[in-house]
């Protein structure tokens, strides 16, 4: 009986060993990867590494991580320990009271707090970035430490800090020579507890940042949706530098250890935290060091640009450094909304980069400042498709980023042509193609779909007509088992996966030039065609770098390697037709091209009441698609 | 000792203000409507009505809550015996082991995370392995049992390691005692073990039913744009919708659901502890 129960339970830890560690091995081997896949392996290569030294955002989540998490850890162990020794001598009412305070992070899903912590630094105007995601680490963590001090202090001979003192001990001798060393273990542990919570954390820092500051947590969570095999290089130097520590912790006191074998023990234990820490100090000094290089003598000026996630060359920004030695900084966006939210509650930006229709919004709430036309010379150099549009007439509020239309991708394998001609956006209601589509999470393009395959005017206010759209995308989601997604449409459907999906008219480039079997189609009902434009809000810091980076980003190399990177059509007119012909990357690809001047299509007007509606049966929509996948 | 007492205050200040204050202020938002400050606002009950008057929202509740019951469930089905196991070992050999569970949780979680996509995506080892096994073309990523796993993955070595840790404390003596007093493996493990491993049993649980519960990056992740909790919700009212009050009364829902959940659990610790002294 022992002999089986020994196996059976080798068995059990060797299979979590593996458990645990093979997803860890399998990323590790795919960021050596030569090719984007994660699933087959094509040739060693180094290149997501050079990718994630060159990436300036994610060298800065790294030190983001680990600073945080080793200030928030110093910071709460003392004032923890502090906090412990003084409440194990104060009333038995006050210490309850602080154990039920320190329940509320505990006992509450992480969220909750997240929440909590975010209103609060809303309610005082506390701006939101590096020292508030601090702030909220101390918070989180000092309930840990007191909770894994307490029980020590709380053993210790009442009598131990008098003697001391009756002895000639002053208290602050008796509190650091007399009571500290005999609580070690448990300062230890609860420094121990505060930075594994600390770097792990993702929810709340995610709510109370701002200004762009990220974490590991929050880089991958905005970056996920793309295949970025960068993720991996990043997760796996994180590895490297965790493996390295603990082994630094343990064999540094081990070497030492053979000097004296007199208080060992606690020796251990210092030498440990000590090691611990130079360790993340040299971590950090490292990171922080490749960093002070890049100074340049040039203004040293800051310029924040809040635009979609995966949306810019990715030279881009590094050559504009260099030209103006200014600093930029990049906040990524999922929806316009997202960002309408951020912009709205007072979070300062120089550049956003919003669609028309939240263009038109922004102005009208008058968020954002009239431009300096003289500073954006290269504005000549624009198409004309992408100007004088309805959201900004004059363009006196906006300068083009990139355009396109909405239209459907599809495998050419599985659809004709014909056939879309025929069905229109109705394909997707066909069930022949029954969890064979996708649908784009965006509340405005879903009802466009919606609307314009009942024969109506997107822009419409009539409610009937709404919900009449309403139950079209329901009917799609809860028979047609439609997957709603984001941008991670693009790479499942250059590998296929799908029949059809909704898509603007630059993934589909981007997706029809990965994968030559897929087709883009912009249905004869009429389609959106959209335009994403840069503007200065009007509390931003730096107008005049501002103005300089618009300047910059219509110039004909900054447009060449923003439109041949991301796949969208670009405004400078001699890039687009460049891209577009013979030896472009476009080549022939007709979703870079987008449909100009059919009656059908249209573009989209700001109306509070409709958008208020349209987000609400969104969101309905999909809590009926979650439930109806189950 | 008077003079250490004064120690404790200024946490007492920052207590109050970075932990209950927040607190308040969800209420708040979740009682008042949009526009309103803190010096005017209006009672309403409106954005409860709202969540409890909605079969669709109950619904992404009730599945949450589900979903957080199963991860809790299996993670003590693994980490329960694993934890056993492992207490038994030799003390080198239980360090190391030890220390081979912990190292993952200090690896990022969302990184974690993310390292189960490639192995669950279309054509990736997982499928691959499951062909091999002749189970045919299963699909993984983005369903319920994704999500699952990935909760699982990520929780199960706080489990491991509470459990652990309440065997540990235990007095190796008794075992020798109850097996001296004529009981066998099982009965010994029933009446001393079980019981006195149950405070980190109960340690584990809350370690990881709430963050099970409130999780919103690992549905996300690996259930896809439509795996809807009501961590998702949350996130959301805040960060897409706009709709603050809402969210707040949302999160005010759940922790109160928490709180109760949570006295039940104590409650039971503590009879059971009435119980054993009983005994």
């Amino acid at each position: 009986m022992k002999k089986k129960q020994n196996l059976w339970g080798k068995l059990l830890i060797a299979f979590l060993i593996i458990f645990f560690y093979a997803p860890i091995l399998y990323m590790i081997i795919f960021s050596f990867n030569e090719s984007r896949s994660l699933t087959a392996f094509s040739g060693f290569s180094l290149k997501w590494y050079r990718h994630m030294l060159e990436s300036k955002d994610m060298m800065e989540a790294l030190y983001t991580t680990f600073s945080i998490a080793i200030l928030a850890t110093l910071i709460s162990t003392v004032a923890g320990t502090i906090s412990a020794i003084g409440l194990s001598k104060s009333k038995r009412i006050l210490r309850e009271a602080v154990e039920q305070m320190n329940n509320l992070p505990i006992m509450n899903p992480d969220i909750v707090t997240a929440i909590g912590l975010m209103l609060l630094f809303i309610t005082f105007q506390v701006e939101k970035g590096y020292v508030t995601m601090l702030l909220a680490h101390v918070a989180f963590c000092i309930p840990y430490v007191i909770l894994s001090v307490m029980p020590k202090v709380r053993s210790l001979d009442p009598n131990l800090a008098d003697a001391a003192m009756d002895l000639g001990a002053t208290p602050l001798q008796a509190l650091w020579k007399v009571i500290v060393p005999q609580i070690t273990p448990g300062i230890v542990s609860g420094a121990l507890i505060a930075f594994t919570m600390s770097v792990d954390d993702f929810i709340i820092s995610y709510f109370v940042t701002g200004q762009g500051v990220k974490n590991l947590s929050i880089m991958v969570y905005t970056m996920s949706k793309r295949v970025n095999p960068s993720i991996n290089a990043v997760s796996t130097l994180v590895v490297v530098i965790i493996t390295l520590s603990l082994l630094l912790i343990n064999l540094i006191p081990l070497l030492l250890e053979n000097y004296s074998e007199k208080g060992r023990k606690r020796r251990k234990l210092f030498l440990r935290t000590g090691a611990l820490l130079g360790v993340a100090v040299i971590a950090v000094l490292a990171v922080r060091g490749k960093e002070r290089l890049e100074e340049k003598p040039f203004q040293g000026q800051v310029l924040r640009i809040y635009c979609p996630g995966e949306y810019m060359g990715e030279n881009v920004i590094p050559d504009f450094e260099e030209l103006t030695g200014a600093r930029v900084i990049t906040e990524y966006f999922d929806s316009n909304e997202q960002m309408y939210i951020k912009v709205a509650n007072g979070e300062t930006y120089d550049i956003l980069v919003p669609s028309d229709y939240m263009i038109e919004r922004l102005i009208q709430e008058k968020l954002i400042q009239k431009l300096d036309r003289e500073k954006i010379t290269n504005s000549d150099l624009l198409v004309k498709e992408a100007l004088y549009l309805p959201y900004d007439p004059e363009n006196e509020y906006s300068v083009p980023y990139f355009w396109g239309s909405v239209g459907i991708v599809y495998d050419t394998g599985k659809v004709t042509e014909e056939e879309l001609q025929e069905k229109g956006y109705n394909i997707f209601l066909d069930p022949k193609y029954k969890s064979d589509i996708y649908l784009y999470d965006s509340e405005r393009d879903s009802f466009m779909i919606a609307l314009k395959a009942l024969g109506y005017s997107m822009n419409t206010k009539e409610e009937e007509q709404l919900k009449e759209a309403y139950q079209w995308l329901e009917r799609c989601v809860s028979t047609m088992d439609a997957e709603i997604v984001t941008d991670e449409i693009i790479d499942n459907m250059a590998q296929a996966r799908k029949a059809l999906g909704i898509v603007y008219s630059g993934d589909g480039a981007y997706i029809m030039s990965e994968n030559e079997e897929m087709g883009y189609f912009e249905p004869l009902e009429g389609t959106n065609l959209w335009c994403d434009a840069m503007v200065i809000p009007k509390n931003a810091d730096n107008p005049d770098l501002a103005h300089e980076f618009m300047n910059y980003l219509c110039s004909y190399e900054a447009a060449y390697d923003n439109s041949d990177f991301v796949g969208y059509t670009s405004p400078n007119e001699e890039v687009m037709e460049e891209l577009f012909s013979e030896g472009g990357t476009y080549e022939g690809i007709n979703a870079y091209l987008p449909r100009a001047g059919y009656e059908m299509d249209e573009s989209f007007h700001y109306d509070e009441e409709t958008k208020k509606i349209i987000s609400n049966l969104w969101s309905k929509i999909k809590i009926v698609a979650s439930n109806a996948g189950k | 000792m008077k003079k250490f007492s004064q120690l404790a205050l200024p946490y007492i200040i920052w207590a109050v203000l970075m932990l209950v204050l927040p607190m308040l202020l969800i209420a708040l938002y979740s009682f008042t409507n949009q526009g309103n400050t803190i010096i005017s606002f209006s009672f309403t009950l409106e954005h409860y009505g709202k969540f409890f008057t909605d079969k669709d929202f109950l619904l992404v509740l009730s599945r949450s809550l589900m979903i957080a019951v199963k991860t809790t469930l299996l993670c003590l089905m693994i980490g329960y015996p694993a934890a056993y196991v492992i207490s038994r070992t030799g003390e080198k050999i239980q360090n190391f082991l030890i220390l081979m569970i912990t190292v993952p949780t200090w690896i990022n979680m969302l990184v974690r995370t993310y390292a189960w996509i490639g192995l669950l995506s279309e054509g990736g080892l997982v499928q691959k392995i499951c062909l091999w096994l002749g189970l045919g073309e299963v699909e993984f990523l983005y369903t319920e049992g994704a999500v699952l796993l990935g909760m699982v993955y990520n929780f199960v070595p706080f489990m491991i390691l509470q459990i652990h840790s309440a065997l540990c404390k235990m007095d190796g003596s008794l075992l020798e005692a109850a097996a001296d007093l004529g009981a066998n493996e099982v009965e010994a493990f029933k009446q001393v073990t079980l019981p006195l491993s149950l405070p980190g049993v109960i340690n584990g649980i809350t370690l990881v039913f709430l963050p099970a519960v409130s999780s919103f990056f690992i549905p996300k992740l690996l259930g896809g744009g439509q795996f809807f909790l009501i961590g998702n919700l949350i996130e959301n009212q805040f960060i897409t919708a706009g709709e603050w009050n809402f969210g707040s009364a949302i999160s005010m829902i759940m922790a109160v659901i928490m709180m109760l959940l949570m006295m039940l659990v104590k409650k039971a610790e503590s009879r059971n502890q009435a119980q054993e002294e009983e005994k």
